[in-house]
């Protein structure tokens, strides 16, 4: 009996041990050390901070997502890294009038199920993308969709809109194919089809979405063969990933990890400027932030040269204005408020603050956010301003800022077709205030003017000096502290070739190739 | 017994009303519109009116609730994520293995390093390795999981190569997350089994024992240790119930897709259905832990077994 006891201990321990030591072992496609010649490399493996939500490009507009989209379908247009257009799915496009664009498809453009793209898809796509809330708002000025022939594709807006085309190379206008999205039902978001050079093959939910390139694609071929795109969400491991080479591009390197992967002689670090704002903004609805002498006394007595060193490390540039310099018809003639306390205590004195007040300042629990909150907090100081930082959870501060509760506040804007349309008139039009995105409620009829004219403006000239002139009228009326252009950073290894980063953040895969 | 257990799970029932209710009606109260959150900054306010209606968040509150607690009972639907449209069900289902595997290693991690420690501590009280085991649990305790986790990944998967610092694929990718949660809670077990040990050992029928002239390994391991046990199983019960419930920053660390970080992404974006559906299967997997602690209690002490009718 105790014979059997201690082998039966025995045999468990040999048993736990090979279980450990197989565990242990790599995995069998990472190659074996006795192979005579090792395999290419076949597979790029992407690290991202979240999972996709949906791979429908009508069920969300979240940037992880797009960043999937991107790799499986394509748009009539594109936009390239310099955001200009370029074509897509449409070989050329033609303005029939102020408010029709004609496009000609590209012939013998294969959907990943085998269906033939048609000039129906584009119009069943855009009809669908209009009744969509998530993604409405992007083709929101389409009137009409109307099929020529089985190539050629009409779109009318109800009034002229000059941004048509940037709005319709966002990749929430990624054509989808009626049968595959029909076949799909309300799961269609799980096993999307498009055009583009990767297919989707797996999605190990809120873990990995696997692509694989698209044999009979239509265009120059993807060079790898294989995607693997991980959610890690948190930002450390992420770049320890990549270090360790488990990922071989680590999106959003966060300022804090620069030096580390530029140190690193095995890894290259990408630095490009995006479509990025983020502004201390004012709720110029209510007292003292209704009167311009205060809101450009806090714009000089904030010194966002040193948010920028000390908060993002050097990564990006304080704002000029309003839009960064990557978006068209940016003003980048205007001139920095800069630190400068006695102006800034002159003009409260003027507005009749000689002895300061006190306001609050809120923000999301964003860390960067948080330490902006806190620096502002300590140079208001200085012109006896006493401000509170309100640290609030995100859902509640994306309410009680739409509702106007809040005083000064800190956010972010990405102006994603890099057009000023959609950098400028959420934010600064006074049909917008609220949810819509102008949570500062400002309001100037100048503005609002300019940026209707500009809107619907067919003459390139005309609009680049109507909305350089709303610009300047912003900077001036200063509902924000213009604070942070941003930068896309991004992490390699070596060996990893022909990324380019997107001002947009989506970024293109299919021209990565290992050396 | 088996009229015990019958009892014990038709409790579940009332257990998850309750425990639906005050769940839907925090996060009814919770600020933050579903659908603002879902569609973002910039959502126009038609569009978010249209999501809202096709949410049906705009119907009153007991309205709400009571269609939930409908489609559960009546057709087994706990609804779908908001913001995937995926079942919640799935959801849950699709990330529970792999809370199990780091919640089973962590507390196999906690129990191999915290009973044998207890009981040595116990027996050789003050010694030198009583109190190196003491500074360790009460580090162990203190250390942050987050923090430990880091530590290890420096030193096990960047200095050494040993393993995978993220990802839950393969018994290698095990080892870090189950190391991290297992130390925290070896910790507590070795405390428990400690004090619960130098109580028993002091009994009476222990100094019987010894005086009969049973070897020292037979009176610790049979006669004090089976008695000393019920408080350490019932904490190791508790801990196994606790990370069952997700540990989100485990989780988060190593980039494990479980039921802790789905939780909390779910009550960042105020996706409804699966905070419901994740407390409800939590309040779940917690009872019937526990009730399988109770149970074992009977095997380990014939006499709480009499009181089981």
């Amino acid at each position: 009996m105790l014979k059997n006891k201690k082998l039966l201990v025995l045999l468990s321990l040999v048993l736990a041990f090979a279980m450990f030591a197989v565990g242990c072992s790599k995995p069998a496609d990472q190659g074996n050390v006795d192979d005579p010649a090792p395999v290419a490399k076949d597979t790029l493996v992407v690290g991202q901070g979240a999972d996709a939500v949906s791979l429908d490009p009508h069920a969300t507009n979240d940037q992880p997502s797009s960043r999937v989209s991107k790799q499986i379908y394509e748009t009539l247009v594109n936009q390239n890294e310099a955001m200009e257009l370029q074509p897509g799915l449409a070989e050329s496009w033609t303005q029939i009038d102020d408010l029709t664009v004609e496009f000609k498809l590209k012939q013998g453009v294969k959907f990943h199920n085998g269906e033939e793209l048609k000039a129906s898809d584009v119009k069943f796509t855009l009809e669908r993308a209009l009744q969509s809330s998530h993604v409405g708002h992007i083709v929101g000025t389409i009137d009409k969709v109307e099929v020529v022939d089985e190539y050629t594709v009409r779109v009318s807006t109800a009034e002229p809109f000059a941004a048509l085309l940037a709005h319709l190379a966002h990749t929430a206008t990624g054509i989808l194919n009626e049968k595959a999205v029909t076949d799909g039902g309300e799961a269609y978001g799980q096993k999307p089809v498009g055009t583009g050079p990767y297919k989707f093959s797996n999605w190990v939910v809120g873990d990995k979405i696997e692509l694989v390139k698209n044999d009979d694609y239509h265009g120059t071929p993807a060079k790898i063969q294989n995607i693997v795109i991980r959610n890690i969400s948190d930002n450390t491991t992420r770049t320890i990933e990549l270090e360790s080479g488990g990922i071989d591009i680590a999106y959003d390197i966060q300022p804090t990890d620069v030096k580390r992967v530029e140190e690193n002689t095995s890894l290259t670090l990408l630095r490009d400027a995006n479509l990025a704002t983020t502004y201390i903004g004012f709720n110029a609805a209510k007292a003292p932030f209704n009167d311009v002498r205060v809101r450009q006394a806090i714009n000089y007595a904030v010194d966002t040269d040193s948010i920028v060193e000390a908060v993002y490390q050097g990564v990006g540039a304080p704002s000029k204005g309003p839009l960064g310099p990557n978006v068209w018809a940016s003003n980048q003639n205007l001139e920095q408020y800069g630190y400068d306390v006695d102006k800034a205590k002159a003009l409260l004195a003027e507005a009749g603050y000689e002895n300061g007040f006190k306001t609050s300042i809120w923000t999301n629990d964003n860390q960067q956010r948080m330490d902006i909150a806190e620096i502002v907090q300590n140079q208001l100081k200085a012109v006896n301003i006493e401000a509170e930082v309100k640290v609030v959870e995100w859902g509640a501060y994306l309410e009680g800022t739409a509702a106007g509760e809040h005083d000064m506040f800190i956010l972010g804007w990405v102006t994603v077709t890099a057009d000023p349309d959609y950098g400028l008139y959420a934010l600064f039009h006074s049909s917008q205030h609220g949810n819509a995105g102008n949570r500062t409620f400002y309001a100037n009829p100048e503005v609002d003017k300019l940026l209707d004219e500009a809107r619907v403006a067919t003459d390139v000239a005309a609009r680049e000096e109507a909305y350089k002139k709303a610009q300047e009228i912003i900077r001036n009326d200063a509902p924000w502290i213009f604070t942070w252009d941003g930068e896309n950073l991004a992490g390699t290894a070596k060996n990893v070739k022909g990324f380019k980063q997107h001002p947009a953040g989506h970024h293109k895969l299919f021209t990565v190739y290992f050396e | 017994m088996h009229r015990y257990i019958l009892r014990r799970l038709l409790l579940l029932i009332p257990v998850m009303l309750g425990v639906s209710f005050i769940v839907f009606t925090m996060m009814y109260f919770t600020p933050g519109d579903p659908a603002v959150m879902m569609l973002g900054e910039s959502a126009p306010e038609h569009e978010v009116a249209r999501l809202r209606e096709e949410l049906g968040l705009d119907d009153p509150y007991l309205v709400q609730y009571a269609r939930y607690v409908k489609n559960a009972v009546v057709h087994q639907d706990i609804g779908q994520s908001y913001k995937t449209k995926r079942l919640v069900f799935t959801e849950i289902s699709s990330r529970f293995p792999n809370t199990l595997k780091l919640a089973g290693l962590g507390v196999l991690v906690a129990v191999i390093l915290g009973v044998p420690t207890g009981i040595i501590s116990a027996t050789k009280q003050y010694s030198l390795f009583d109190n190196i085991a003491m500074v360790l649990a009460l580090i162990g305790v203190s250390m942050p999981n987050f923090w430990q986790g880091l530590l290890l990944i420096i030193f096990f998967s960047i200095k050494l190569g040993w393993f995978p610092s993220s990802g839950f694929d393969t018994f290698s990718h095990m080892v870090l997350p189950a190391l991290t949660l297992g130390t925290s809670s070896a910790a507590i077990i070795t405390r428990m089994t400690r004090s619960s040990m130098l109580e028993v050992i002091r009994q009476d029928y222990i100094r019987t024992a010894r005086a009969k002239g049973q070897v020292e390994s037979v009176v610790i391991n049979q006669h004090a240790l089976k008695n000393a046990l019920i408080p350490v199983i019932t904490v190791i019960g508790l801990q196994f119930g606790y990370l069952l419930g997700g540990a989100v920053l485990t989780e988060s660390i190593f980039s494990i897709t479980g039921v802790g970080r789905l939780m909390v992404d779910s009550i960042k974006s105020r996706d409804y259905p699966i905070v419901q559906g994740g407390v409800l299967f939590i309040a779940i997997t917690f009872s019937v832990v526990n009730l399988c602690v109770d149970i074992l209690y009977a095997f380990v002490d014939p006499r709480i077994k009499s009181q089981y009718k």
